[in-house]
């Protein structure tokens, strides 16, 4: 029984120490690197052309949210209405509230609107300070002209008050 | 089985590695960049490649150029395009890139070599990263990194040293410690190595990943020990494994063996009792079922190491049965219907939650199978592959709806283009233009006559020609009329004062009008673009919409020539998975055997012994 242990003993040292994963034959990694390659191109281009002819630059306007750190505020959902019509209502998972927190800003929204002046109401809900429920409204006006509109909702810490706030900014 | 207890210690050791340098939260200043990042955040990949590929096209990233470059390189790496990410990266090491952007650069072609196998090249793209100090994250990954590529080169001393003078940031330094405990015991220091992991072994810790870690460091340094002879220690290490912990298994094993060792069977059967109690089909419990009788024989216990030996045979029997029917099955296609489970149509990951196949006999062995390391890579093209197929499928199916789009924009053109011409045939803009031309020409020759007159405003021109009325009522009077001549001064003195407030407003009046002119050429130019825009586009828009159809076109052929490619790659690595997955079973199957004979012959010798009293000391 020893000899036994001596010989499973003596592959603990000879087996690599990082055991990689069966390698593939070289042709197949190749080959599926670029399908992977020529389906990403093809999907950027129909993405392009998408936006293309569903949000054309002259009307088309867009939405996004951002948020630091998130000490004061965790947020639950956001509801976005455009010139008083609900254009999004977005309920977030810890993933998502995650990137968020690390620097991804999400597109919330992207539709068409005419030129000229719209009225952007954004609504927050979620945690405040002390683990309370918390809604807070922003109100924005903005103008549309050519080219496509960006719009930012930000949810930041206001470290003077303890507080969140939240704010609209026009790109 | 020591085999797949060091897997089980060093494989995820790196997994927790993330994209070094893109963790840290940015503040973005294109929005089109913070959304490649919220998809790369929640390891969207795809999604995020396509994100920045469309962004970049758009030039909608001028403020994070050099950062996209990196960002898609690193998102490429971590979607499995190695040679892409690689040829990006190379890119990125030109004289004109920042320092710090040629170090990450640096740091993920040693990656990629690592990756590759190509340990000389790894270690060699390894020196050439330069990190800030401040990157702490960062260079513990790198360390354990460089580690890895020089224990892999079997230069263990060096992969000790980098460890050594690395300082991790919280949540790496039980990595890098473990990573250095073992170095250690690969280079023969196996005091270094035992106080190293000993010391990780006993953290005081609540975090399960952590626990894991610290068992991991226990079991490596009881195992080691084993093999130094060491059996005492060995046990020490091994005890302080958890129960509940997900390296149970292999330590109960160990344990046995650490008292064997020591010529202790009663005590070693305690944890190989054990073992053998929980009916696991692991590899470790497939082993403790020899162990089990063979500890009764070393103790003189005759029957009961012959019941135990009569259990083992028979449970062998069982499994070799089970594995038989398990590599049926898998010919008869039950795999490629677990394979099938793979396709959850998200670019995220599989195999979290556990893939069943109850209906299938022995489905469990294909799952197991399945789960082993050795076919993450392989599992996740096959997976990644069947989730390009069915984008590639929808996207196929509502092409149509793009013509639909522009059938609309079409329809629309031709229901509304007939007044806009009419509108335009009107020249308003035109005729705005001229208005504007002439009282800019008017301006100009007002300038250069300098008559303050042709200033005056409607109420003064109003009350000079007043005054005319006036001037020549007062002519008709009788020169000798009593009020003429007072009439007359009072006239002439209001016309001064007239042409005298004209005069001296006319300089402020000049520049109002030029003003006011000048403010108006932008606008009434701007309309006449505008008009003339609309006349190109309404010529040229028919076109636009031919070319939309021709660009739908060209994409369906695009999708259409990819579909079968993908098809045949994806059976490829379906074929591929089979093969392995029929080595892997047959190799269990050949360990079954070989248990099984073990415990036959073992099992003759005890009857053997048992008939003629010999009461000599068994050995299998």
């Amino acid at each position: 029984m020893k000899s036994l242990l001596g010989v499973i003993l003596a592959g603990l040292m000879a087996w690599p120490l990082m055991a990689l994963a069966e390698k593939q034959p070289t042709g197949m990694q190749e080959d599926v690197q670029n399908l992977k390659k020529q389906v990403l191109e093809l999907n950027r281009d129909l993405f392009l052309l998408e936006e293309e002819l569903l949000f054309p630059s002259n009307t088309q306007v867009s939405v996004f949210l951002s948020m630091d750190v998130g000490t004061f505020f965790q947020l639950d959902s956001v509801t976005v209405k455009l010139d008083g019509k609900e254009v999004a209502n977005y309920l977030y998972t810890p993933r998502e509230i995650d990137a968020l927190i690390r620097g991804g800003v999400q597109r919330i929204h992207i539709g068409n609107i005419k030129n000229g002046e719209h009225e952007l109401v954004a609504f927050f809900t979620g945690k405040g300070p002390h683990g309370r429920d918390y809604r807070r409204g922003s109100t924005t006006t903005f103008k549309k002209g050519l080219g496509p509109k960006y719009v930012e909702l930000q949810i930041v810490d206001a470290t003077n008050n303890q507080q969140p706030e939240f704010s609209v900014k026009e790109w | 089985m020591f085999r797949h207890i060091l897997m089980l210690l060093f494989a995820g050791l790196y997994a927790t590695g993330s994209l070094a340098g893109a963790d840290k939260p940015q503040r973005v200043q294109d929005l089109q960049y913070g959304e490649v990042l919220f998809h790369f955040y929640q390891d969207d990949y795809f999604t995020a490649i396509s994100h920045l590929l469309a962004a970049q096209a758009q030039s909608q990233l001028p403020h994070h150029q050099d950062e996209a470059e990196l960002l898609l390189g690193g998102l490429q790496l971590s979607y499995g395009m190695l040679d892409e990410a690689e040829a990006r990266f190379e890119k990125l090491l030109g004289p004109d890139t920042s320092l710090d952007l040629r170090n990450r650069a640096w740091f993920y072609l040693t990656k990629i070599s690592y990756q590759h196998g190509l340990y000389e090249n790894a270690a060699k793209a390894f020196k050439r990263v330069e990190l800030s100090k401040h990157n702490k994250a960062m260079q513990a990954e790198l360390a354990v990194l460089g580690a890895n590529i020089y224990m892999a080169m079997g230069k263990d001393a060096a992969a000790t040293e980098i460890l050594d003078r690395t300082r991790a940031p919280e949540g790496w330094m039980e990595y890098l410690q473990i990573n250095k405990g073992i170095a250690q015991l690969r280079a023969g220091d196996i005091k270094g190595g035992q106080a190293t992991l000993d010391k990780l072994g006993r953290e005081d810790v609540s975090d399960e990943e952590l626990l894991a870690l610290r068992d991991r460091a226990n079991l490596a340094l009881g195992y080691q020990l084993l093999r130094e002879g060491d059996a005492e220690q060995a046990r020490k290490y091994l005890n302080r494994v958890r129960l509940r912990g997900p390296f149970m298994q292999e330590a109960l094993l160990g344990a046995g063996w650490a008292d064997a060792e020591r010529g202790d069977y009663e005590a070693a059967l305690t944890p190989w009792l054990r073992l053998n109690k929980l009916g696991s089909k692991q590899p470790a419990a497939l082993e403790v079922r020899l162990a089990v009788p063979y500890s009764f024989a070393q103790l003189g216990d005759r029957d009961r190491a012959i019941y135990f030996y009569e259990q083992a045979i028979e449970y062998y029997d069982t499994e070799q049965a089970d594995i038989d029917q398990a590599i049926q099955a898998a010919r008869s296609g039950a795999l490629l219907e677990l394979l099938a489970q793979a396709d959850t149509h998200e670019s995220g990951g599989w195999l979290h939650d556990a893939p069943a196949l109850n209906d299938i006999p022995s489905g469990r062995y294909l799952v197991d199978v399945l789960s082993q390391h050795a076919f993450q890579e392989n599992l996740k093209d096959y997976r990644d592959l069947g989730f390009l197929q069915a984008l590639l499928e929808r996207r196929l199916a509502n092409i149509d709806l793009l013509h639909d789009m522009v059938d609309t924009r079409r329809l629309a053109y031709e229901s509304r283009s007939p007044a806009i011409r009419k509108q335009l045939e009107q020249g308003q803009a035109q005729a705005l233009q001229t208005r504007w031309k002439a009282l800019d020409e008017k301006l100009a020759r007002q300038q250069h006559s300098k008559d303050p007159l042709g200033l005056a405003t409607g109420k003064e021109q109003q009350q000079l020609a007043t005054l005319d009325k006036v001037d020549q009522t007062l002519r008709h009077l009788p020169d000798d009329h009593r009020w003429k001549s007072a009439l007359q001064d009072k006239a002439r003195w209001l016309r001064g004062i007239l042409y005298w407030q004209i005069q001296a407003d006319y300089p402020a009046r000049l520049w109002e009008v030029r003003k006011q002119l000048q403010r108006l050429q932008q606008p009434v130019e701007n309309l006449v673009a505008a008009h003339h825009a609309i006349e190109r586009g309404l010529e040229t828009v028919p076109d636009s919409f031919n070319g939309y159809d021709q660009r739908i076109e060209a994409l369906r052929t695009r999708i259409q020539s990819l579909l079968p490619a993908i098809q045949e790659a994806r059976h490829n690595a379906g074929q591929q998975i089979f093969r392995l997955a029929m080595k892997e079973l047959g190799a269990r199957r050949e360990r079954l055997v070989s248990y099984r004979a073990q415990a036959r012959y073992a099992l003759a010798r005890s009857y053997d012994q048992l008939a003629g009293q010999t009461g000599v000391e068994d050995s299998p």
